[in-house]
């Protein structure tokens, strides 16, 4: 049971820090579906400067930077030059899949795997068998409570969901809802970061080419799920991540007899049934949804 | 005639923009740009048998395309068209298997068609989420290619298992020879005769019929649509089913022709890269030939760069995701940029 | 234009000099200069389309001017920039109200104010509620924005505008929303701003209102100053209203005209209906009509309504009070759950609108640029939509015959256009709105559901949207109107009926009297819930 959950809060926490930055694009109106780039970039800048310098501090430093860069052109895409955010955003997330890539090849001459000498500190074994958790598995609930706390209950998290909601309410007080529309991605960019990190160096120590494999939209889904909250989307992302561990519990129990590979869809499947029931509740959330295609 | 040609030179300019931003990445990296745009001219242009290999690339991926403009026309993100496409290849790998020693006369059109199903099915199901639930068709689309690609795994893994193959990179038996429509290299007159057929027909279907016009005109604006009485679900639900048959008939090309059997992650960018050539023919059907094209140079380029020029094929990716990144850009917006700035200076 | 002045008491309260404002090539506001004194109540009066909205946006800096500069209680405000112009003490309530829907009354008002840090809901819930209360407006700080009825949307809305302690209040058409009586308790709040000093404009559409209320008044037209402010004391309606109007006064009926510019009191239908024909059996027979309340607001609840052939009948009501729901359940596009519906006496349950167009129904929607046309896609194809739902999905369908055919129908309805490749959105609103009744008002029309089919439009195109309904029901079409413009169903209607919160509450017939009919629309609580789209 224990492993169980163990298993539970590693596959989750990524997801969930990927889903606050989500919650936090989607509130300022802008559906960022650069999140899996984002993600995959934050990974791989913290394994790699690991690799070459041997500090945390500064690979996590790096791993925010790239990311904020990249939000950043992201912003002046989609708001300076008006492209479309789905088309922009999977741009993003190919940039982000292919420029790691490339980076491998690059800096180790080929796209094997890369390992790192250590990781992200782990919260120690006074915890037990969650010991081997990392800090930012525990940091997680304090930061989907400050992301509450900011987006919900400051002037500035209002301001910045009225650009989402009815962008003209902002601009009638003197709020530009471009601009922060770049502060959201810009806030939103280190959660990118840390979920790549947490990925990658929280208990792997190491980063491949693809690997966050769709977890990037699983937080485009939890934030769609979740109704824009930051505590819903957290739970959206850990309902999301059950249906992982359950299917690598299951391989591990029943592999034998089912196909291990249909196990392994079972995160997939669950995003899908969340957004069935999400739309069926009819909890669509108030900012305009992500389908604007019309001017293509 | 002007609007057209505003729409062209548009293109070209944020293409360029977005070649400009590869070579920063690839500066960034340590690459050359202009040594990796030459690998990338010499692979898709001068190396022998140049314009097979474009074709081999290009054929498969205009008929997705075909499929992607339908849909997207509609207004209908299916960002699925990957996941599609391995559906389509699985069902007709199916059929190949079970009509192993048929004529192959009576064989492939059975495959493609079982292609098309295949390809048409996987597309039903995010169709029937959005019309009938509202669940966003981006994300269950986009679910819909990491569960076909497990899929696909688990095929060629498990039921179509080539018994004699080894490693962790599993592949399907190979398709009776007599059924194959190509070499392993290069392309095909059926292979060609399909993919015209694929653009004539989807040229007509969304230029000269009421679904062309009117899904169209839904892509636009629903509720316009709507409230003239359209049927707006079947609109929806056809397009997803044109483009994901599409997709299908592709991957069932691709299996019978180039590729010959199924194997784990084959071709793992087709989709995307379907969905650019889509958006960059500003989801034009005649426009896509061109495009597709291009894109299909891209691809015969990328197999080359890794041989010749010593460059990862990565840069290929790169080039597509920065084109993706502008290529809906407004150009009216460049415009209102340039003239802000401009009257910044003047004051 | 004169040095800056001394700011202090005497200044203008607005000084605008030579304005001038484009959007691309459209000139909304050209060469506008007006000073007007503080501490009075200023009208701003002119059809759709006279640039009296760019130029409330203009003074509360939301429009930068590409000409001429505004200068606010003698200081200059840079142009463009609301910070500056609401530091200067300018606010502005807009015509959409432009309130977050989901926020409460509390939120919003933390929202606008200078207020920093985190809160608690129910400490700003308690510090707005007190303030709410001192201020005089009758509102709960934790009401949501979207459940508040239109007049209360209104009240939280000149409350936003309160925050920052306006010296200058902007109300952008405040009484397009509102049932008479809610117009004269609007008008009771304004004089007690004056009273507290502070200056008010108050963009009007009816004569009526700015005599009523107004110190002074301004007419615009077409973007020009015409006159203003001149004091309203002795004015004289009918010079008031030849100076909106302009050169098509002589064009336009005497009634209409009243009717258009709220000259007087709206009383009677222009015209008698021709006499019953054998073989009418009803355009439109509603009975116990219910919908559930939804996405279209409201619901309707038990209505009941008949439109004869060759008649007019006009809906009556504050907006959302069912009237979304009304429209989409005689499309189909919302399902009954009990009652009946017949079109051209023709039973219809679960059939979609196609079915029914081919009945003889035909729409003109509320929203005209979302659910009339699609401003991106060319004429032709927004004209032909109409004719191709009938047929099967795969037909064939030759553009150039269908452009060929729109291009006719156009001509017939006086489009200005110059292409039928053109896109909707590049055509003015009187324009777009022929477009649509072009494509709705034909010879096989039984009933006409005309939802707001003027509202936006210059005097001209409404003028023209009310004959073209005249004509079609002169053709024996029925014909019905929805319309939040009391005056316009007074004169075109020959039965209106008052809608209020879902129910059909009375119905009239000439000569109307507005007193009765504006106690119907509130008498059952009609206040309803606005639909906020953006």
């Amino acid at each position: 049971m224990e492993d169980l959950i163990v298993a539970f809060l590693r596959s989750g926490t990524p997801i969930v820090y990927v889903a606050l930055a989500g919650v936090i694009a989607q509130r300022a109106g802008v559906w960022n579906l650069g999140l899996e780039g984002l993600m995959i970039v934050g990974a791989c800048a913290t394994i790699v400067t690991i690799r070459l310098t041997g500090s945390l501090p500064l690979a996590l430093a790096v791993a925010v930077l790239l990311c904020c860069a990249l939000s950043a052109l992201l912003w002046f895409v989609v708001e300076i030059l008006k492209a479309n955010q789905i088309i922009a955003g999977l741009g993003i997330t190919g940039l982000g899949l292919g420029g790691t890539a490339l980076a491998l090849t690059a800096i180790f001459g080929s796209e094997a795997a890369v390992n790192a000498p250590f990781g992200l500190p782990r919260i120690g074994p006074a915890f037990g068998a969650f010991g081997g958790l990392s800090v930012l598995v525990a940091l997680m609930p304090v930061l989907v409570f400050g992301t509450w706390l900011v987006l919900c209950r400051t002037r500035f998290g209002l301001r910045l969901s009225a650009c989402g909601e009815h962008p003209f309410a902002a601009r009638a007080i003197g709020v530009s809802p471009t601009l922060m529309r770049l502060w959201a991605l810009l806030l939103g960019a280190p959660f990118c970061a840390l979920a790549g990190a947490e990925l990658a160096a929280g208990s792997l120590q190491m980063f491949s080419v693809n690997m966050t494999s769709g977890r990037g939209f699983m937080g485009f889904a939890a934030v769609i799920f979740g109704a824009g909250h930051p505590v819903g989307a957290a739970l959206a992302a850990f309902f999301f991540a059950f249906a992982g561990a359950l299917g690598i519990r299951a391989q591990l129990l029943y592999g034998d007899r089912v196909p291990s590979a249909l196990l392994l869809a079972l995160p997939y499947l669950a995003t899908v049934a969340g957004l069935w029931l999400s739309a069926r509740l009819g909890r669509r959330s108030t900012a305009s949804g992500p389908n604007e295609l019309g001017r293509l | 005639m002007t609007t057209q040609l505003a729409v062209v030179f548009r293109t070209f300019a944020f293409i360029l923009a977005a070649l400009l931003l590869c070579a920063l990445i690839f500066a960034a990296v340590g690459l050359s740009a202009t040594e990796t745009l030459q690998g990338v001219i010499e692979g898709a242009l001068f190396r022998p048998r140049a314009l097979d290999h474009v074709l081999r690339w290009a054929l498969p991926l205009l008929i997705t395309s075909v499929g992607v403009v339908i849909c997207f026309r509609a207004g209908f993100f299916n960002i699925g068209a990957q996941g599609q496409f391995y559906m389509g290849a699985i069902a007709a790998a199916f059929a190949a298997e079970a009509l192993r020693g048929t004529s192959p006369l009576v064989a492939v059109p059975l495959c493609l068609a079982a292609g098309m199903a295949g390809g048409a099915l996987w597309a039903l199901w995010p169709a029937l989420l959005r019309v009938r639930a509202g669940a966003d068709e981006v994300i269950t689309t986009m679910m819909g290619n990491f569960i076909a690609a497990l899929a696909l795994v688990h095929v060629t893994s498990g039921p179509l298992k080539d018994p004699s193959g080894s490693g962790q990179a599993t592949s399907s038996r190979p398709i009776d020879a007599a059924h194959r429509i190509s070499e392993t290299t290069g392309t095909s007159p059926v292979i060609l005769a399909t993919a015209v057929l694929v653009v004539l027909l989807g040229w007509w279907l969304t230029r000269r019929t009421a679904f062309g016009i009117l899904s169209g005109l839904a892509g636009r604006n629903p509720s316009m649509v709507a409230w003239q009485g359209a049927r707006v679900e079947s609109i929806a639900i056809s397009a997803f089913l044109f483009s994901g048959g599409l997709a299908g008939l592709a991957g069932s090309i691709e299996l019978l022709g180039p590729n010959g059997r199924l194997a784990s992650g084959f071709l793992p960018t087709h989709g995307f890269t379907a969905i650019l050539i889509g958006l960059v023919s500003s989801l034009s059907v005649l426009a896509t030939v061109v495009v597709a094209l291009f894109f299909g140079a891209l691809a015969s380029a990328a197999l080359y760069l890794p041989i010749v020029a010593g460059l990862p094929a990565a840069a290929i990716e790169i080039i597509n995701a920065s084109i993706a990144l502008f290529i809906t850009a407004r150009a009216d917006a460049v415009r209102g940029v340039l003239s802000r700035w401009r009257s910044r200076w003047k004051t | 234009m004169a040095g800056p002045q001394p700011a202090g008491a005497s200044a203008p309260a607005l000084d605008a000099g030579n304005v001038t404002v484009r959007y691309g090539s459209f000139t909304a506001l050209e060469g506008v200069s007006a000073r007007f004194e503080p501490g009075l109540i200023h009208a701003i009066v002119g059809q759709n389309g006279a640039g009296k909205t760019t130029f409330a946006r203009v003074a509360a800096g939301l429009v930068a001017p590409a000409q001429g500069d505004v200068l606010i209680f003698g200081e200059k405000v840079p142009p463009g920039d609301v910070l500056s112009a609401r530091a200067a003490g300018v606010e502005l309530v807009h015509q959409s109200f432009a309130l977050p829907p989901s926020f409460t009354v509390a939120e919003v008002l933390q929202f606008v104010s200078p207020r920093r840090g985190i809160f608690s809901r129910k400490a700003i819930e308690r510090h707005w509620q007190s303030w709410l209360n001192d201020i005089g407006i009758d509102l709960k700080a934790d009401a949501r924005i979207q459940d508040l009825p239109v007049e209360s949307q209104q009240s939280a809305e000149i409350a936003r505008a309160m925050v920052s302690d306006a010296r200058l209040l902007i109300l952008d058409e405040p009484t397009a929303v509102l049932a008479p009586e809610g117009i004269e308790r609007l008008f009771a709040r304004v004089r007690g701003l004056k009273a507290r000093g502070v200056t008010v404009f108050l963009v009007l559409h009816k004569i009526r209102e700015v005599l009523a209320v107004a110190d002074t008044v301004t007419v615009l037209r077409g973007g020009r100053l015409v006159t203003g402010p001149v004091a309203t004391v002795g004015l004289e309606p009918s010079a008031l209203s030849g100076l909106i109007i302009g050169d098509s006064a002589g064009t336009i009926d005497a009634a209409d005209r009243a009717a258009l510019t709220g000259e007087g009191e709206t009383t009677h239908a222009s015209s008698t209906p021709p006499a019953r024909r054998p073989g009418w059996a009803g355009a439109l027979r509603i009975r116990r009509a219910t919908v559930p309340g939804g996405p279209y607001g409201h619901g309707l609840h038990g209505v009941d309504l008949d439109v004869d052939e060759a008649e007019i009948v006009g809906i009556a009501g504050v907006e959302g009070n069912g009237q979304r729901d009304l429209v989409a359940a005689i499309a189909g596009l919302a399902p009954l759950t009990a009652g009946e519906i017949e079109i051209g006496a023709q039973r219809f349950a679960r059939q979609g609108l196609a079915a029914r167009r081919k009945a003889g129904l035909r729409i003109i929607p509320f929203e005209r640029n979302v659910e009339g046309l699609s401003l991106t896609s060319s004429l032709w194809e927004n004209w032909c939509a109409a004719r191709l739902v009938g047929r099967s999905l795969f037909s064939p369908a030759g553009p150039r015959a269908l452009r060929r055919d729109a291009d006719a129908a156009f001509q017939a309805w006086d489009v200005r256009y110059r292409s039928p490749d053109q896109p909707a959105g590049s055509l003015s609103g009187g324009n777009a709105q022929k477009v649509i009744l072009a494509r709705e008002i034909d010879a096989e029309a039984r009933l006409i559901v005309a939802a707001q089919p003027t509202r936006g439009l210059d005097i001209g195109a409404t003028a023209a949207v009310w004959n073209a309904l005249r004509g079609a029901r002169d053709r024996g079409a029925g014909v019905l109107i929805i319309s939040s413009d009391l005056d316009e169903l007074f004169d075109i209607c020959d039965k209106v009926v008052v809608l209020a919160s879902g129910r059909s509450v009375g119905s009239f017939t000439p000569p109307y009297d507005i007193r009765a009919v504006g106690d119907a629309m509130i008498a059952a609580g009609g206040h309803g819930q606005e639909d906020l789209a953006p």
